[in-house]
This record gives structure tokens, C-alpha cells and sequence, in this order.
């Protein structure tokens, strides 16, 4: 609110100049896809501000009453469409959960590989396109590359390249082998070197800097009441990530890894700088637990056998409910379910990250500049699929 | 704490309308009276013991006999979540047009329930009394009735824009062509139907109608069976 009131006495009282309303998007390349916000403009100084959501609504809570347990998991991809199988993850463990079964423990080490790869997957779109929100155009290209790289291990197995539908409830879909983990382990080596290319590229680089530092500044007060959750919630200070929290898989809990908290490095803390580089910092982590899991695999099968059995018929999970929620690149994903022993749920609520998350939005917005609304929306990195669903 | 320990210190706060822990769910849960709702939040936020510092999800379920409000929370500092339930019994007959259950609104508690709330609104027509900005928040203003409920009847219009899906080709589809069951649009009305209820929202594009020229009621050509 500073640069507002410093703005507002200033002016000359005979002067009176108009509220101006300002339409950003729906289809603005820097709203991430199609969100609209309505903005109450005071020449450059942005006073109130509205999010207008649901353009993408496909109501897909619908679409789960009507399908099948099984039948919901490639809806589950077109939510989060950036990590598709971090969505099939949380989907396959709550059924798994209503139903009591546990997938075995190679699925789970798969699962954690995938799921992570994913993840970086995710960050280099979310790295790439903030760059092009603020006038840089080059990283956007560089973390396309790697992200191709990604998307070619993960078709290899899954025979996807976006929408995978690899993780079941049970287990995975198909089995990797080693020729696969050796090639998962080249690309890890290669992308540690690229990432500190991206470093130079972005990270220090001082207009990007001055661009993000002391920008869309979220508390730790505002982002624990808002429910934000993932990189968002961390680069606020909060030490919480579900995978070492709560860990929802085994290899969660036996591989090491740091979780990455803003610090306020160049500015105060929990703003859009800091959420850039826990991000960053992320894709190292996911590489790490990528190692370990490549190293501790364990042999075995990789689907439940007596899913397989079940998977003949429609799966009928006995009455009951079941929350379960998963660490996802943007930040917790939930699903609640409620059976009440049919073929298909009478409830599927879907907790998505990027709802909440942006429902911040319009209280970091007021006070701030136009072109600082741009870099504060692209911190909050969000996937409309996801926010209307 | 595990979900006894909470429950037990749930029910030492004084507050009346706080049922029994229903251990046999996967996740244990309390059911709680609707007037208790809001001091049982403020106790879960604010007790150092407790200190839920978030509202994940809120979630209204319809089953037969009842709508089911699910609050999920979670603690930061001490690693533990619980769930609270409110229930509220359907009337005789109530249906998805007629029934609208009312629960107090917990935005004031947690930021968080704002958002979780209208979307309860928008697909299941539960009421938040005392919710800041009560309007819908995916579906159009202008919808009728809220798709999540058992018994919604798909729409065949959106204001002046057909619906009805068919499964004619549009290039099949010749100059006369009209949706199978669509009426057509009777002369005076407007093209758009304004909102309904008019929105008080002062930004809104466009003029709210009068509350004395009540919208035409776009229900009937809206609704279709």
C-alpha cells in the first residue's frame, strides 16, 4: 500500500482522475490459461481486484458419480494436466484406501520415480513461462528441452507424453526395467549441469531480480488462513511438505532429502522471488530422491495381484469415506471420496491446489503495480484445468 | 494428538452440540450441531493443544436422508488433522429446487472457507448464513440450480444458447435447423436473461435489474426433462 499512498498525496486535489476497470484476461497469455481478473485501476496502481474463474469447468466431481473408479483415473490427468501423475497417484491411493489394499513395494518405489519426474517436469514449465511473463524469452526454450527429455522417459513407459494414465489403484501400469533407469539416470546427470545454466539465465540475473524482489509479498499469516499449500505455503517460511510429513510412500520416508523454505534472500520473505527459487531448488531435491530410488529399487511385481483379479469387474469398495492427500507440484492435492458400495462414488470431492492458492490472489493484488500483477500471478504458478476442474 | 485426544479436548471446551467420535470410519470424524459449528472452528484454530491452522476442504455431501457438511483440518505445528461433520436432515419431499440446507459460514474463521464455501453453493446449493460474498463462483450467475445435486435436471438454455446436445453433425445441420426439443425464444424477451437473483456486486458489468422487474423466469425454458 506504500507506493499507493505515496502516489495518492502527491496528487493535486483539482486534478481528479477516474477509476479505471481493467479486464486481464480470460485470454491473456500471462493468466496461465484462461483466468479472468477484473481490476480497480488508479492510473498505474492497481486499488481492488476480482477473480473471475470457471472458464475451464468441466465439473469433473459430475463426471465422477457417473464413471467408475477405475473409469475417473484419466479424468484425474486433465486436472492437473502439467502433473499427470502426481494426479493418478492421489486418485489410486484413496481408492486403495477405501478399499484396503496396499499397492506392493516395487509399484511404490515406481510410483515415487514417476511422480518425481513429473515434478520436474512441472517446475521447468512453471520456471519457463515466468520468464516469458517478464520479458525473458530465452529460458522458456531451455526448459523445454529438458522438459521434452522428460516427457520422452515417461512415454516410454507409459506410452504418453501428457495424460499418462500409468499409476492405478494397485499399482502401475506396466513394469520399468533397467535399460529404462539407466537412461532416467543420463538425464539426471545431464540436467544437474543445465540447471545451473538456468541459474545464470534467470536466477541472479538483476532486471529478474528487481522484477520479483519485494513483489506480491504473502505472509505466513495470510497463506496458513488461505490454505495455500506447496511452494507456495514454503517460500512463506512454513517448513511442511506432505512427503516428509506425512509420508504417503515408502520411499518418502527412507530417501534423504531437504525441503526448500524461502529465506527472503533478496528482498522479504514469501515473495515472488522466493517462490521462484524454492521451485528451483525442488527440481534438485526431485532429482535426488530420483538417484536414490534408481539405486533402491527393489525387485517384485508391480501391481497388487489380487487387484488384478478385481479389475474384471467394476471395483466395488465397501460404504465408507476416504481423504487422502499428496504432495503435487503445485502444491496438496485431496481427494475425498464417499461409497456407499456401488460401482461409482456418490461423492468425489477433489481438493486442488491451485484453488486455493489463488484464492489469495486478490488480497495480494490491491496496492501494487500493473505489471506487477503479471510476475505476482505467474509466482503463484497455477493450472486453470485444476482451479475450475 | 490423535483424533481421541482432540476429541476429548473438543469436548472439555464447554460448547454444546458436539456429539460422539465415530472411530469406525477410516478417517474418525465428529458430528456436530450447525449453531455449535463456528465455536467449535474457533476452538480447533485457537487451542495451543489443537492449533488447526488449516481448513483444507469443505465438503457437502447429498445422501438419502440428509446433506452432509465435512470440514477437513489440519495442524501444522503438532501433525495431526480431524474431521468435523455437520448433518442436515432432509425435509419431506425436499428436492434440489425446493431445499436449500443453511449452516453458518466459517469465513470468518479461515480465509480458506471463502472460496470452498461458494463452490458448495454453486454445485450443491447449500446456504452459508453470514458468507461475505455469497454469489456462485464457477458456474454462470445466470445458471439455475446446482448440478452436483442428485436429482439436477440438465438445462436445455443458458440464456439464450441452446444446451441440448445432438447428435446431428453441424454439417448436417441445414439453414431450419433447430435443437431437437429448444422453443423458440418468445418475441420482447432479452437475448441474455439477466442474473437471477440480480447481483450486488458493484463492479458488475452492465445494470442489475430492478428488484420490481423481476427477471422473466428463465426456469421454464430453462429446465427441460
Amino acid at each position: 500500500m506504500e507506493a499507493l499512498e505515496m502516489f495518492t498525496s502527491d496528487r493535486n486535489a483539482d486534478v481528479y482522475t477516474e477509476e479505471l476497470k481493467l479486464n486481464l484476461g480470460p485470454q491473456h497469455p500471462s493468466t496461465h490459461g484462461v483466468l479472468r481478473v477484473e481490476l480497480a485501476m488508479d492510473g498505474e496502481i492497481i486499488t481492488d481486484s476480482w477473480c473471475d474463474i470457471g472458464y475451464l469447468h468441466r465439473c469433473a466431481e459430475k463426471i465422477g458419480e457417473n464413471v467408475t473408479y477405475l473409469q475417473f483415473t484419466p479424468y484425474t490427468d486433465r486436472m492437473d494436466y502439467l502433473a499427470s501423475m502426481n494426479n493418478n497417484l492421489a486418485w489410486s491411493l484413496t481408492v486403495e484406501k477405501l478399499l484396503d489394499v496396499e499397492a506392493p513395494e516395487r509399484a511404490q518405489w515406481i510410483r515415487a520415480l514417476v511422480a518425481e519426474l513429473n515434478r520436474i517436469a512441472s517446475h521447468l514449465i512453471a520456471f519457463g513461462t515466468y520468464g516469458i511473463d517478464l520479458g525473458a524469452n530465452t529460458p522458456f526454450f531451455y526448459a523445454f528441452r529438458e522438459r521434452e527429455s522428460i516427457m520422452q522417459l515417461l512415454e516410454k513407459i507409459s506410452g504418453a507424453r501428457m495424460l499418462y494414465n500409468f499409476i492405478r489403484p494397485g499399482g502401475v501400469a506396466n513394469d520399468i526395467d533397467d535399460a529404462w533407469m539407466d537412461e532416467v539416470s543420463a538425464f539426471c546427470d545431464d540436467f544437474e549441469k543445465r540447471w545451473v545454466e538456468y541459474n545464470t539465465l534467470l536466477t541472479d540475473n538483476f532486471v529478474f531480480i528487481q522484477r520479483t524482489a519485494n513483489i506480491g509479498i504473502l505472509t505466513k499469516e495470510l497463506a496458513l488462513s488461505n490454505g495455500c499449500t506447496g511452494p507456495v505455503l514454503r517460500a512463506s517460511g512454513v517448513k511442511w511438505d506432505l512427503r516428509r510429513d506425512v509420508p504417503y510412500l515408502e520411499p518418502y520416508d527412507e530417501c534423504e532429502f531437504d525441503i526448500p523454505v524461502g529465506e527472503g534472500t533478496h528482498g522479504t520473505l514469501g515473495d515472488c522471488w522466493d517462490r521462484y527459487w524454492v521451485r528451483m531448488r525442488e527440481m534438485i531435491e526431485s532429482v535426488r530422491i530420483i538417484r536414490q530410488c534408481i539405486e533402491k529399487i527393489p525387485p517384485g511385481a508391480h501391481m497388487e495381484k489380487s487387484m488384478v483379479k478385481m479389475y474384471k469387474t467394476p471395483l466395488k469398495p465397501p460404504p465408507g469415506e476416504a481423504y487422502v492427500r499428496c504432495e503435487n507440484p503445485r502444491g496438496e492435492l485431496g481427494f475425498y471420496v464417499v461409497s456407499e458400495g456401488g460401482n461409482s462414488p456418490i461423492r468425489c470431492r477433489t481438493r486442488a491446489p491451485s484453488f486455493c492458492n489463488l484464492s489469495v490472489l486478490d488480497k495480494l493484488l490491491p496496492g501494487t503495480m500493473l505489471g506487477d500483477a503479471v510476475a505476482t500471478i505467474g509466482s503463484l504458478d497455477i493450472v486453470l484445468g485444476e482451479v475450475d476442474r | 494428538m490423535n483424533e481421541a485426544g482432540l476429541h476429548a479436548k473438543l469436548g472439555a471446551a464447554g460448547i454444546d452440540g458436539i456429539g460422539e467420535l465415530d472411530t469406525s470410519a477410516k478417517d474418525p470424524f465428529v458430528v456436530v450441531e450447525a449453531d455449535a459449528l463456528v465455536a467449535v472452528m474457533t476452538f480447533l484454530r485457537d487451542d495451543p493443544d489443537c492449533a488447526m491452522e488449516m481448513l483444507h476442504l469443505v465438503t457437502a455431501t447429498e445422501r438419502e436422508a440428509c446433506i452432509e457438511l465435512a470440514y477437513h483440518l489440519c495442524s501444522y505445528q503438532h501433525h495431526h488433522s480431524f474431521v468435523v461433520k455437520v448433518i442436515c436432515p432432509r425435509p419431506e419431499g425436499g428436492n434440489h429446487d425446493t431445499w436449500h440446507p443453511e449452516v453458518p459460514s466459517v469465513a470468518g474463521v479461515f480465509d480458506a472457507a471463502d472460496w470452498h464455501e461458494r463452490e458448495q453453493w454453486d454445485l450443491l446449493g447449500v446456504v452459508f448464513a453470514g458468507h461475505p460474498d455469497p454469489r456462485r463462483i464457477l458456474l454462470p450467475e445466470e445458471w439455475i440450480g446446482h448440478p452436483l445435486r442428485k436429482d439436477f435436471v440438465y438445462p436445455s438454455f443458458l440464456g439464450d444458447v441452446p444446451l441440448e446436445l445432438d447428435a446431428t453433425p453441424m454439417y448436417e445441420r441445414g439453414p431450419d435447423w433447430t435443437p431437437p426439443s429448444s422453443e423458440p425464444r418468445p418475441a420482447g424477451e432479452p437475448l441474455i436473461q439477466p442474473p437471477s437473483p440480480p447481483s450486488d456486486r458493484p463492479h458488475a458489468g452492465g445494470q442489475a435489474p430492478a428488484k420490481d422487474e423481476a427477471p422473466a423466469d428463465a426456469a421454464d425454458t430453462g429446465k427441460e426433462g
